[in-house]
């Protein structure tokens, strides 16, 4: 192919690559290193300088950068593998090249890269909006290779858009079925490079003292659909991690151990659901208590809590059911009781010596409860997610000092008090609650749902949940919070009052509902679709064997199918439709057929006043055939419908 | 791309089988062909990437841009197969030109369809061709220039019509032919020395012995004097009509015979003879050529020149 006349210099050929190289890296911009999103806008930019005032900066200056940014890739990573690393060094390159570009092939090799570059981002957000994101981009990236591969280059550009939008249009038909019948696969290729990035959401430790401010967020933490009835929201406890061990201002996970065993299961499930869990780069994955049988390829351990092989790096989607289980035959063992009974010498020993002497005035540990839940409901205890600082001694601090804190303050405060007190008991933390969307009836968890609380050991009984945050008296939660729309209300609600399901109200908050069950749909069904999704429609279509062999038919008959539709519908579009263009020339044929040459320049007066001196015999059959024509061709109104018709059928019937 | 010769002439000696012979081709399924470009593979190349990619990862949001681009890729055939479909392209009979020069191909394009076709290139061969336009319902001319080597008659073996347009992924191509040769006349070559002109066969009413060149003599005109040697300005003055002489340096005859340059190498020989004729006919001459294998009465003008030329190019 020649490319000559195809050149970058084009007029706005290299606005347009820039144009392109931007809107593919935008999305790219909030999830690189400020350093290199810095440095590719600063390429983009030093190359509309030079591209508008002729600048050429000499090539062993680029050499330098490109050397640098490497350098600099390398610094921040420590390694010019791996997936952030990667990306950060293709997004380099890429801009780079841009930079040097000066001919057909650099201007094609960085539009056909940007297809590549535009699906990086994707590893970063899947939302609805990089699908549209998706469309947008791919528009411009056609437009820019068409532009590149026409001679008018970027004029038109109506034009080129309405052909790109077209086109994209078109594949999407065949994109769609192609989605569903390529055939996946169910792990990685090859290993997940570890992140660099930290997890969001809760910690695998717990620092209530040091803490002056909880920012909530509203990120959505999991998505929850019941498959049949849902427990209330005021029962609604996500289980994630269980802390076991303090050491007087972190609270840690302690020993503990996978079971291998799942304890007997008797009865029925009593909550059967479907959780679409947001990547928060961690292992643990949330389950509602009681968490018994895990997922697929989900580990239970012995604290009940579930933990995954693999950190959850995209959405991960599972099921899984929730007992009601009687744990009144269960022992603690020795290890498990001194687990959960340890507090750290000569720490808080002003609590410590309170919580001893406040148990020495009831019967049992269950009175024991009920009497620090009445301490924290009578006495002063104030919610507030912007408690003072505590530096030391933190327990005592809040717990006889300050009495104001977060649901971090109140759960370790209750465990070191039972504790204190000679009952095992250990801090949970998860989620508590959670919106329901009537729209697509489930339930959105978010982060502001973040919670801790406790569970105490008493013989017979099993572990019990307490959750102390809830016995605070309502009127002394912060006024902003009590307004907060949400779950954390239902914790004030009365004490053991069962909070009703309350469906929102507000414009505002229904089209927020109905865009998180569009959004929940788009998560499931459509980013969710991997090779179990895939088996189970097959399985339901009654293909149970060898579904790779019908995938693969299936996605062959596909190709070929749309390429023929496809074919046959464009060809048809520039087909000739000009009914007495055709009949004519069928006419021009007939008398070819009867040994008359017709010259290429010769029109239809042309024609019959030369067969009336060659052919007398044609001349009379056709004249009036010419005649037709030229009066259809070159009279001034528009020919009839039934004048065409009448010409087509006279050529038709035309003979010698 | 090296291909082994056989193969490349079996593949030829296919193509011409399917060109029309006649001197329009239309363009169909028939005989237009389509292959990726390399941008073409190179997006293959990027598809697989997304796509294993989008499997390591289990990113469906990959999946979708991956199969956009496929679809898009599987479209492109058809797109730039619709951009060349159903034009007419007709060679048109070429100019003859001297050796060194360029012969030029005008070829008439006619589009009947209602679209526009972008970036149509037509050439000697794939890798060189000119990019032009058809508007919708119209046509288009524009030529191929070939570089003539030799002289005799020039007919390239085929022209190539091709887009790869939009998308550039894929390139359709057509091959075409003409039935209508470039005649190539011999390089004009000015002879060192001064070429007799034998005046063996000369005819009446021909000035024959007097140059253009010198001014000579004034004598009285006649019948068959060059009408741009006359003294006009004597004729005004009444002094009746009178012919200006001029002494030609060529020589004192004007038929150029293969004689006076036989002893030169041929090809140069003939390169002697066609500046000689260019000179005679620049001088308005009226001059004759004298070949082993064919003669040309005396005459001049463009035809006249055109038919000693001809004989010189193609000159066994």
């Amino acid at each position: 192919m020649n490319t000559k006349q195809l050149h970058i210099y084009r007029p706005g050929i290299i606005p347009m690559l820039i144009i392109v190289q931007a809107i593919v890296l935008v999305p790219l911009w909030f999830y690189m290193p400020l350093w290199i999103s810095l440095s590719t806008i600063a390429l983009l930019i030093a190359k509309y300088l030079t591209y508008r005032f002729q600048i050429k900066i000499p090539y062993w200056v680029i050499v330098l950068l490109v050397l640098a940014s490497l350098a600099g890739v390398y610094l921040q990573f420590r390694t010019i593998s791996g997936r952030e690393a990667g990306i950060g060094l293709i997004s380099l390159m890429y801009a780079f090249k841009l930079l040097e570009a000066k001919n057909y092939r650099d201007a094609a090799l960085i539009l056909f890269i940007s297809f590549f570059i535009l699906v990086t981002s994707f590893l970063f957000s899947e939302t609805i909006w990089m699908g549209l994101y998706l469309m947008l981009a791919m528009v411009a990236i056609l437009m820019g290779i068409i532009a590149l591969n026409s001679l008018h280059g970027i004029q038109g550009l109506k034009n080129i858009g309405k052909l790109s939008g077209v086109a994209l249009l078109q594949a999407l038909p065949i994109m769609i079925l192609l989605f569903f019948l390529f055939p996946r696969l169910p792990g990685p290729l090859w290993a997940m490079p570890s992140d660099s990035e930290a997890g969001t959401g809760i910690s695998d430790s717990m620092n209530p003292g040091d803490i002056g401010a909880l920012h909530t967020f509203d990120d959505i933490a999991f998505r929850v659909d019941f498959v049949t009835k849902a427990p209330s929201n005021s029962q609604m406890y996500w289980r994630g991690l269980v802390f076991s061990e303090f050491d007087g201002f972190t609270w840690r996970e302690g020993e503990r151990s996978p079971l291998r065993q799942v304890e007997q299961v008797v009865s029925q499930p009593e909550y059967q659901y479907k959780v679409q869990l947001e990547p928060h780069k961690n292992r643990w994955i949330f389950g509602l208590e009681d968490v018994v049988t895990p997922p697929n390829g989900v580990f239970l351990f012995n604290d009940h809590t579930w933990r995954r092989p693999q950190k959850v790096n995209q959405r991960f989607l599972y099921q899984a059911q929730s007992y009601k289980i009687d744990y009144s035959s269960y022992k603690l063992s020795d290890w498990q009781k001194e687990q959960n009974l340890k507090l750290p010498d000569a720490s808080n020993e002003k609590t410590k010596k309170w919580a001893i002497e406040q148990y020495a005035t009831v019967q049992s540990a269950q009175d024991f409860i009920s009497l620090i839940l009445n301490t924290i409901r009578q006495q002063p205890y104030r919610y507030t997610l912007t408690p003072e600082i505590l530096e030391q001694e933190i327990i005592d601090g809040f717990w006889l000092g300050t009495r104001e804190g977060f649901c971090e303050h109140y759960s370790s405060a209750f465990v070191f008090i039972m504790r204190a007190a000679g009952i095992p008991a250990r801090v949970v933390t998860g989620y508590q609650g959670g919106e329901y969307n009537p729209y697509g009836d489930y339930y959105i968890v978010r982060q502001s749902d973040a919670h801790a609380w406790t569970e105490v050991w008493l013989e017979g009984e099993g572990w019990r949940r307490v959750d102390p945050t809830a016995a605070i008296h309502p009127s002394r939660v912060d006024v902003s919070l009590q307004n907060q729309v949400g779950a954390r209300d239902d914790w004030f609600g009365e004490f053991g009052k069962e909070s009703g399901l309350q469906l929102p109200t507000g414009l505002l908050q229904k089209l927020s509902l109905r865009w998180d069950a569009l959004q929940s749909f788009w998560n499931e069904t459509l980013m969710g679709y991997d090779q179990d999704a895939q088996h189970d429609w097959l399985s339901k279509l009654g293909i149970k064997h060898s579904q790779w062999r019908y995938l693969g038919y299936a996605l062959l008959i596909t190709i070929l199918l749309s390429g023929l539709v496809f074919g046959l519908w464009i060809l048809s579009k520039s087909r000739n439709r000009d009914t007495v263009e055709i009949s004519y020339i069928r006419l021009l044929n007939k008398l070819k057929a009867q040994g008359f040459n017709i010259r290429m320049n010769e029109g239809p007066y042309d024609i019959s006043s030369r067969l009336e001196q060659e052919s007398p015999e044609l001349y009379a059959a056709s004249k009036p055939l010419f005649e037709q024509y030229i009066r259809l061709r070159y009279q001034k109104n528009y020919p009839s419908k039934v004048a065409i018709q009448h010409f087509k059928q006279s050529v038709s019937a035309f003979k010698l | 791309m090296v291909v082994p010769k056989f193969i490349r002439n079996k593949f030829f000696t296919w193509v011409d089988s399917r060109i029309p012979q006649d001197g329009a081709t239309e363009l169909r399924q028939r005989n237009i062909y389509i292959l990726p470009t390399r941008y073409g593979w190179l997006m293959l190349v990027i598809l697989i990437l997304i796509l294993v990619a989008s499997t390591n990862y289990q990113n469906n949001m990959g999946f979708m841009a991956g199969f956009i681009l496929l679809a898009i890729g599987m479209l492109s055939t058809f797109y730039t197969y619709r951009n060349v479909r159903e034009l007419k392209l007709r060679v048109l009979k070429p100019e003859p030109v001297f050796v060194d020069q360029e012969a030029r191909f005008l070829i008439q394009i006619d589009n009947s369809g209602e679209q526009l076709r972008s970036t149509i290139g037509i050439g000697t061969q794939k890798k060189q061709v000119i990019y032009f336009d058809i508007p919708a319902k119209g046509k288009a001319m524009e030529y191929i220039p070939i570089k003539a080597v030799r002289r005799g008659v020039l007919l390239p073996k085929r022209f190539v019509c091709t887009s790869i347009y939009p998308f550039g992924i894929f390139q359709v191509w057509s091959w075409f032919k003409t039935q209508q040769p470039c005649l190539v006349y011999p390089k004009p070559i000015a002879c060192p020395e001064i070429l007799h002109m034998s005046s063996i066969g000369e005819e009446e009413g021909v000035v024959s012995q007097k140059g253009t060149e010198d001014f000579y003599a004034l004598r009285e005109y006649q019948t068959g004097d060059p009408i741009k040697q006359l003294m006009w300005k004597a004729y005004a003055r009444e002094r009746g009509l009178l012919t200006k002489e001029f002494e030609d340096k060529v020589g004192e005859h004007s038929l150029l015979t293969w004689q006076s340059v036989a002893h030169y190498e041929k090809e140069l020989a003939i390169s002697y003879l066609t500046d000689a004729l260019l000179q005679a006919e620049r001088a308005q001459q009226f001059y004759g050529l004298e070949l082993p294998h064919k003669k040309i009465n005396k005459g001049s003008g463009d035809q006249h020149l055109h038919h000693c030329l001809e004989a010189l190019a193609l000159m066994p």
